[in-house]
């Protein structure tokens, strides 16, 4: 037996060893790409079914309704919470591009004592976790009557180090002969930053912004902190959410509805900007 | 000339002002206010008027209440769990979409997709999918409710984990597997080593700084699980304290008992935890290289 399986013209020829291993890696592809997808699409599916029928195996729903997305989004208050969501992300995007800009630019090209000292401050904070920051935090904002609203929520979330980090690396990769030529036409520090810098840091700003708004609207720890404690009409999408499983839990069309609702916006965002997000995350973490 | 070098440093100053108070004001302050806070009877209204002092009490009451015992024991067993399945979850799925393929963006996007998804919505999936009448179970014929039983809840939450975050995993193998250089594989198929051996002893050595890598950040964030546990439990930490985690024992000692001298004083022991971990794990593997 093993003379002849050693023996060379018994051995397949190479292009059919080729086409099986190129199947079965296309087979388990399918399946793993399966296991990964099935799970939205139950949620998808499950949000036009009526209550009785969300317990069935059946993925065509039988009947088919909208009874749950009006009212997750009327009576639910699912309306309110996604324009919410959707200001805390675009105010947070808007404000941590501006201040890591500004910061990351001075931070790599703009000398000035104590700038390492400072550096290092804002690496610092990146050791700070959130649990450590909550209690302190927290009896701040109420100190100061920011818990009643927005404010201090995105007070807080004004500009992240790991923002700041990755606009000045992307901003030492900028030759410096573009600055020079700015000052040469006279453009003074902050006309440089604007007109030419950040406009030339483009790649880096769009994946900053994808990620934060990304990160702002999945928040879930913050907004509980924060709008968790009183208000209803201050929740987020993601708080609106979970307050929905803990009263209802098995009102499943609604709570599917609820979670659609609750990712749509980043999925329009991943469908179009796919390349900034897999690119952004690599090197955020690479580096950062 | 000195009027130049005046000018840019104030116009430095001015760029980091902002940035600089944020950090200061909501990351270096509360870390000594956090400790302040740990020292006093502190409700929701502020330190207790007639017996403010607490001493050490706060940490000793920490360090001898059996749920912030069972809250370490759990989140070692998540963590434990949840790191490695990651790692290999996201390895295998780099090297399926570093292959020649067509429509590998395809997949690499489809893999993805979960990572990009909030906790809320992905836990309340979840709750759906491993329900008593859910689909899990009508596949598996059983009516076991995984994520409220005391049993399987931490389990539940580590396949959960799992599979949303083996796609970011999998971007930072992805990257380490693009860093391997192609001769290396020349040389081993000119050997006529098999695709196994070739895996074993060739890519896997040379995926060290993935490996550390995901181990250093994976492993930090598997111990700050929050989220999931709170969704799950519906925000108690049950059934029988098999959901708290350390993070939500503060969470619940804070907005729940208002005792927030005890739970800044476990917010700091939680801390110094952490950081010895990662001080002897930094030790152990050295610094997380580029991936």
């Amino acid at each position: 037996m093993l003379q002849t399986t050693a023996v060379e013209p018994l051995v397949p020829p190479r292009a059919r060893v080729e086409i099986l291993r190129r199947a079965f890696l296309y087979a388990v592809l399918v399946a793993v790409a399966a296991v990964f997808f099935v799970p939205f699409l139950w949620t998808v599916s499950t949000s036009f079914k009526t209550i009785p029928d969300s317990v069935h195996v059946n993925l065509i729903p039988h009947p088919w309704t909208t009874q749950a997305w009006h009212e997750v989004w009327t009576r639910f208050n699912f309306g309110l919470y996604f324009r919410n969501s959707f200001f805390l992300a675009a105010v947070v995007t808007g404000a941590n591009i501006v201040l890591a800009g500004l910061g990351g630019y001075a931070f790599a090209r703009l000398r000035f004592p104590g700038r390492e000292l400072l550096f290092l401050l804002v690496l610092g904070t990146l050791m700070v976790p959130d649990q450590l920051r909550l209690i302190p935090v927290f009896v701040m904002l109420t100190n100061w009557h920011l818990i009643n609203g927005f404010s201090g929520y995105i007070l807080i979330n004004l500009v992240t180090a790991t923002n700041l980090f990755f606009m000045r690396q992307y901003f030492l990769t900028i030759p410096k002969d573009f600055e020079e030529a700015a000052k040469l036409d006279g453009a003074g520090y902050f006309k440089t930053f604007s007109r030419v810098m950040l406009p030339l840091a483009l790649p880096a700003v769009s994946a900053l912004a994808i990620l934060q708004f990304q990160g702002t609207w999945n928040d879930f720890f913050w907004p509980l902190i924060i709008f968790g404690q009183g208000n209803q009409d201050l929740y987020t999408v993601q708080l609106g959410l979970a307050s929905l499983q803990f009263q209802y839990t098995t009102l499943w069309p609604q709570l599917m509805a609820g979670s659609v609702i609750a990712v749509l916006p980043i999925v329009v965002v991943f469908v179009l900007f796919q390349r900034y997000f897999i690119s952004g995350v690599v090197s955020a973490g690479v580096k950062g | 000339m000195l009027g130049v070098k005046v000018r840019e440093a104030g116009w430095g100053y001015a760029f980091v002002a902002l940035p600089i108070a944020v950090f200061g004001l909501f990351f270096v302050y509360p870390l000594g206010y956090a400790i302040y806070i740990s020292f006093f009877h502190w409700g929701i209204l502020g330190k207790d008027r007639e017996d403010p002092n607490a001493g050490w009490s706060n940490y000793s009451r920490v360090l001898h209440d059996p749920i912030f015992h069972t809250a370490l024991k759990n989140i070692a067993e998540y963590t434990v769990g949840v790191v490695p399945l990651e790692m290999a979850l996201g390895l295998l799925l780099a090297l399926i979409v570093n292959q020649k393929l067509r429509g590998r963006n395809v997949f690499r996007a489809a893999f993805y997709f979960p990572s990009i998804a909030s906790s809320a919505a992905i836990t309340t999936i979840a709750l759906y999918l491993f329900s008593s009448d859910g689909l899990v179970n009508r596949i598996v014929d059983s009516h076991t409710p995984w994520f409220t039983t005391a049993s399987t809840a931490t389990w539940a939450i580590v396949g959960l984990n799992a599979w949303t975050t083996s796609g970011t995993v999998m971007l930072y193998y992805l990257a380490g597997l693009q860093s391997i250089p192609n001769d290396v594989y020349e040389a081993a198929a000119l050997d006529g080593t098999s695709t196994w051996r070739t895996f074993w002893r060739i890519t896997f050595p040379l995926l060290r700084p993935a490996h550390f890598f995901a181990l250093v950040v994976f492993g930090v964030g598997a111990l700050k699980l929050f989220d999931q546990a709170f969704i799950a439990s519906a925000g108690t930490g049950g059934p029988n304290y098999a959901t708290t985690t350390p993070v939500l024992y503060i969470y619940l000692k804070a907005f729940h008992s208002f005792d927030f001298g005890l739970a800044a004083a476990a917010g700091v022991v939680y801390f110094l935890i952490v950081f010895a971990l990662t001080a002897v794990q930094r030790l152990a593997v050295g610094r997380p290289e580029v991936a």
